[in-house]
């Protein structure tokens, strides 16, 4: 989270497990139980480099201080529809937190003057949506 | 498909009150009701927001729960707001057995038969993402879809397992317990007719058992001192009353009135050969006395 600007102090309440490829955040008080399906929320994935999971970035997002790309209303509808947004932006390559006036959208990547968005799926707004 | 419905549900009309009521609101679409998510947002702005949208929404009293009266999306959920995780679309009463467990984040819970998660999300939303909870659910697609609401509204002091409640250990004893329990499900007829199964009297014999089951294994994992909230989305006494009988003979658990700050009624009396001296302790909310579904709900201490 240091790419974010998001201080240690934030990340403290959590408890970051490793799972796999995944890391998972979770606040709550941890006790021994067998068999667990799922701890928290998926946090980071691990591969070339961490990429940050849009539901963490829409709990810890708004206190990021840098590579975050703030949209207006028309970029923010293709941008939680899936689309890429052809702008630059003064932010370093990589994956971005995406904001929309006080909404923490979830994570981008942004590389040669795009934004990719990579929402999830099962958020990406349709066209019927308001 | 009306007329079925109306000769299924007529074998309650010696336990519910003001029963051709009762009936007329069965033949009425179930409207939906709202929870803000504050864990993510304020009431007053998801509110704001919404009404800017063309949404028009009714307050309950001074809970956490809107009823939509008007909405400008053919689904409550097509907004950027719920993508978002600020609101929950949960039924009023399906509130009710939060409000009576009343979980803070001292608490240790369990849930026990926990998907899709509208009361697990309610429960972390009033712990504050604080203390823990355990939701527990038999059936791995369920189990997924209680995982999306938890990613969606940002839970993150859960841990999910999927388990058989009615014989599993948890590994540990709880302070409260929720056990809404599977069952025939005939509160929620106005929200979905068609997929409506109704059972008969052995079936629901059936389901009571089972329901005893998981109770039994609840209690064996309830702190000295802690509560079970016993709770179902059903009318029939053989899943209800019988089935907190059996806790309060067979598991020595007692019963204890609780105040919910929504309109309902106490349990009934007597099922043919059945008796229930305890039935003023028992809770039960019937959809037209507030244009909800209908829900029953019983809270257990061990002492």
């Amino acid at each position: 989270m240091e790419r974010f600007g998001i201080s240690r102090e934030i990340l403290e309440k959590y408890t970051f497990f490793e799972r796999g490829r995944k890391i998972w955040a979770f606040s709550g008080k941890y006790l021994e139980i067998g068999d667990i399906e799922l701890i928290g929320i998926k946090a980071l994935t691990k591969g070339r480099v961490l990429k940050p999971s849009t539901a963490f970035l829409r709990i810890v997002g708004k206190r990021a201080s840098k590579n975050v790309i703030r949209l207006n209303y028309e970029e923010m509808l293709l941008f939680m529809k899936g689309e890429d947004i052809e702008r630059s932006f003064p932010v370093e390559p990589g994956y971005v937190i995406v904001v929309w006036e006080e909404d923490v959208l979830g994570c981008g990547f942004y590389k040669n003057g795009v934004l990719k968005s990579q929402i999830p799926s099962k958020y990406r707004m349709q066209d019927s949506w308001i | 498909m009306e007329e079925k419905a109306i000769d299924y549900f007529r074998k309650y009309e010696s336990i519910i009150p003001d029963f051709e009521r009762f009936l007329a609101s069965l033949l009425t679409p179930q409207p939906y009701w709202l929870r803000v998510n504050t864990l993510k947002i304020s009431t007053q702005k998801l509110i704001e927001r919404l009404l800017q949208k063309g949404f028009v929404l009714e307050q309950f009293g001074n809970l956490n729960a809107y009823k939509i009266i008007e909405k400008p999306v053919k689904h409550p959920g097509a907004t950027l707001e719920y993508s978002l995780g600020y609101y929950y679309i949960q039924d009023l009463s399906s509130m009710a057995p939060v409000l009576a467990l009343n979980p803070s984040n001292e608490d240790t819970v369990l849930d026990m038969a926990a998907a899709p998660g509208s009361k697990t999300t309610m429960m972390a939303e009033l712990m504050r993402n604080e203390g823990l909870i355990v939701a527990n659910d038999i059936n791995f697609n369920r189990i997924k879809s209680l995982a999306g609401n938890i990613e969606r509204l940002g839970i993150t002091d859960v841990i999910l397992t999927q388990k058989d409640a009615r014989v599993a250990s948890f590994g540990l004893k709880f302070s409260k317990i929720l056990l809404d329990a599977p069952c025939s499900g005939e509160g929620v007829y106005r929200k979905n007719p068609w997929g409506f199964k109704g059972v008969d009297e052995r079936q629901h014999r059936y389901l009571g058992m089972q329901q005893m089951r998981m109770l039994k294994n609840a209690s064996n994992h309830l702190e000295e001192g802690g509560i079970i909230v016993y709770s179902t989305c059903t009318y029939h006494p053989y899943e209800n009353e019988s089935v907190v009988k059996y806790a309060i003979e067979k598991l020595n658990l007692a019963p204890i009135k609780v105040k919910i700050p929504i309109p309902h009624i106490v349990g009934v009396d007597r099922w043919k050969d059945e008796t229930y001296e305890f039935h003023e302790d028992c809770i039960r909310i019937y959809p037209h006395m507030v244009d909800t579904g209908g829900m029953f709900i019983a809270v257990l201490a061990k002492e």
